[in-house]
């Protein structure tokens, strides 16, 4: 019941935010785009993707055609990804400094309801509006490739579940600088510190940190740092997979769940520990 | 029965390089408030008395000690149904409006959804807020958020309520009104817990008062007992005072003034005050009364923390 509250009063907090309304408004001029740059001509040797008048795939039979939209719904997912990144983690990482803040958390913390459901049901909260966000874009793709292409993918719709779900780890690790720091830009400018750069090195550790020392405690110590973060490279390459139908891996989904669970556990401890 | 005890509450603050530096902001304090009273904890700036609220409602973890409130250890967060508060500065979020404020705190609270409404109703008129329920907050008045406040710290009909400052930035007519909401709620049977600055006002409503300075309990009393002074009496007296009283009481050092009103005794003890009222009748003057002295509760305050302060 109160994890529901608190829900919907981070959705509300959120929606009173003028960054929401760029994000939906992003979402709305990028399907707007898409309605009117795709479409599919018929040829005397088969069918083909058109992107603003310019052919995007050879002519091909109409049941064939699903593999050229796929590919560029797979695309269009890629983009969404990216946007998620920079302006999900942006929009909603206010939410746990604003509400830890002096004067706010107070009211929280009299009322009967234990920190770590404070801290799980504005995670909630933040996590469904970014969802939301997040289906409202692909089901608008969706029918504009359903309306304008005639392929009815529900894969496309589907994404929507494991995008929110890569959000949803990774916005443990916002959750966690949040709370440890109580800053929103600390914890903007961690995350990004981690997405950009760190995450980069560590993905690509056999030709970086690898080569600064042979040392198998060292090299260990680098896996771990690699699997304590969420998988989000693999969990994008998952959307993507999922999209063209092919069979998706489920290591980066368990390691992300894993390392969501961690940050937020530590985010939990944390605020638990501390005096307000 | 108890509405709150508490036993060598300490708290101490640690901070800077391997948290060397200490700030005792409560040493040892033990206070118990019986159930429906209003009870006020003073003290100047930095006394530990916000860090005291805190602890009872969870918001900070004590250093050593410990505390009950309504029978409950204050780290059960179930207990908080019971216990309702109005923090010092509070922030409402600002695109709330003060319905939704009611109705969202109101179910943090646990009341019913069912009983939100009525609730919400009663309230809202209680603290002459029923025109503005539709406004979002961010419009509101410091005095209008104080009266937000304080129907927010009742929204689930608490049986003990801590409010920090709730009259601050609320014009006189409505701490009037404040005041007339503690008074209604005593006689409800509610606990009311009050830290104020305004002295005058603590005064006036308040059946028992704790005084903290620097972390350290200093006196807890009914506002008759803190504002009595043990050393001073005026003496009322019938007719004029002789001359010969006056020469014989400055002779003997015995440290009255007199007056048309009649005789203040500044004494040390009662042995002291036996002698001047023997001194009086050897002269000859009818006593008609020996009232102790009263300060305000603001001279008492001020002399007991200037007394505090060589130690």
């Amino acid at each position: 019941m109160s994890i529901l509250v608190l829900i919907r009063l981070t959705l509300r907090e959120l929606s009173s935010k003028v960054t929401m309304y760029i994000l939906a408004g992003i979402s709305t001029l990028v399907l707007i785009g898409l309605a009117l740059a795709v479409s599919v001509d018929s040829m005397a040797d088969g069918e083909v993707l058109k992107l603003f008048g310019q052919q995007v795939s050879p002519p091909v039979p109409l049941e064939e055609l699903a593999k050229a939209v796929q590919q560029m719904q797979a695309g269009l997912a890629g983009g969404l990804f990216t946007g998620i990144i920079l302006f999900g983690v942006f929009a909603t990482a206010g939410v746990i400094p604003d509400t830890l803040e002096r004067g706010t958390v107070d009211l929280y913390i009299s009322k009967p309801i234990s920190r770590w459901e404070l801290l799980l049901g504005k995670y909630c909260g933040a996590v469904a509006a970014i969802g939301l966000n997040i289906i409202y874009f692909l089901a608008g793709a969706w029918l504009v490739f359903g309306l304008r292409c005639g392929v009815w993918d529900a894969n496309l719709l589907l994404s929507a579940l494991t995008m929110t779900f890569m959000f949803a780890a990774l916005y443990a690790l916002v959750v966690f600088f949040g709370t440890w720091t109580r800053s929103t830009a600390a914890s903007i400018i961690l995350t990004y510190l981690y997405l950009f750069i760190l995450g980069g090195i560590l993905h690509n550790r056999e030709f970086t940190l690898y080569l600064i020392s042979e040392n198998t405690i060292y090299r260990s110590v680098i896996d771990g740092l690699y699997y304590l973060f969420p998988q989000i490279s693999g969990m994008q390459e998952n959307g993507a997979k999922q999209i063209m139908q092919v069979e998706m891996d489920w290591k980066p989904f368990l390691q992300s769940f894993l390392s969501g669970s961690v940050f937020f556990l530590a985010a939990a401890v944390i605020l638990k520990r501390r005096d307000f | 029965m108890h509405a709150l005890e508490c036993e060598q509450l300490t708290k101490v603050y640690r901070s800077g390089l391997r948290n060397k530096r200490e700030i005792r902001a409560l040493q040892e304090v033990s206070i118990s408030v019986e159930s429906g009273q209003i009870f006020s904890l003073l003290g100047p700036n930095g006394a530990g008395k916000t860090t005291f609220v805190k602890i009872l409602l969870s918001l900070t973890h004590p250093t050593g000690g410990r505390a009950l409130v309504l029978d409950h250890p204050v780290t059960e967060s179930r207990v908080r149904r019971r216990v309702g508060y109005l923090p010092e500065n509070h922030r409402f979020p600002g695109y709330l409006t003060g319905e939704q404020v009611m109705t969202s705190f109101g179910s943090l609270a646990g009341v019913t959804r069912s009983a939100l409404p009525g609730r919400i109703d009663q309230l809202l008129t209680l603290v002459g807020m029923q025109e503005w329920r539709k406004v979002k907050v961010r419009k509101y008045s410091k005095g209008m958020m104080q009266r937000l406040g304080l129907a927010q710290a009742l929204v689930n009909d608490p049986d003990l309520v801590f409010l920090d400052e709730p009259t601050d930035g609320v014009d006189p007519v409505g701490r009037k009104e404040i005041r007339d909401v503690l008074r209604n709620l005593r006689e409800q049977g509610k606990t009311i817990f009050l830290n104020s600055h305004l002295l005058s006002e603590v005064e006036l409503v308040s059946d028992r008062v704790a005084i903290l300075d620097k972390g350290k309990l200093l006196k807890v009393g009914t506002v008759e007992e803190l504002t009595t002074t043990e050393s001073s009496y005026t003496i009322g007296c019938q007719g004029p005072l002789p001359e010969s009283l006056r020469t014989e009481a400055e002779a003997r050092v015995l440290g009255v003034t007199m007056s048309a009103e009649g005789v203040v005794a500044n004494v040390t003890d009662p042995a002291a005050l036996n002698a001047v009222i023997d001194l009086l009748r050897k002269h000859g003057v009818l006593i008609t009364s020996v009232t102790p002295q009263r300060n305000t509760l603001e001279e008492s305050f001020i002399s007991l923390i200037k007394r505090e302060i060589p130690s």
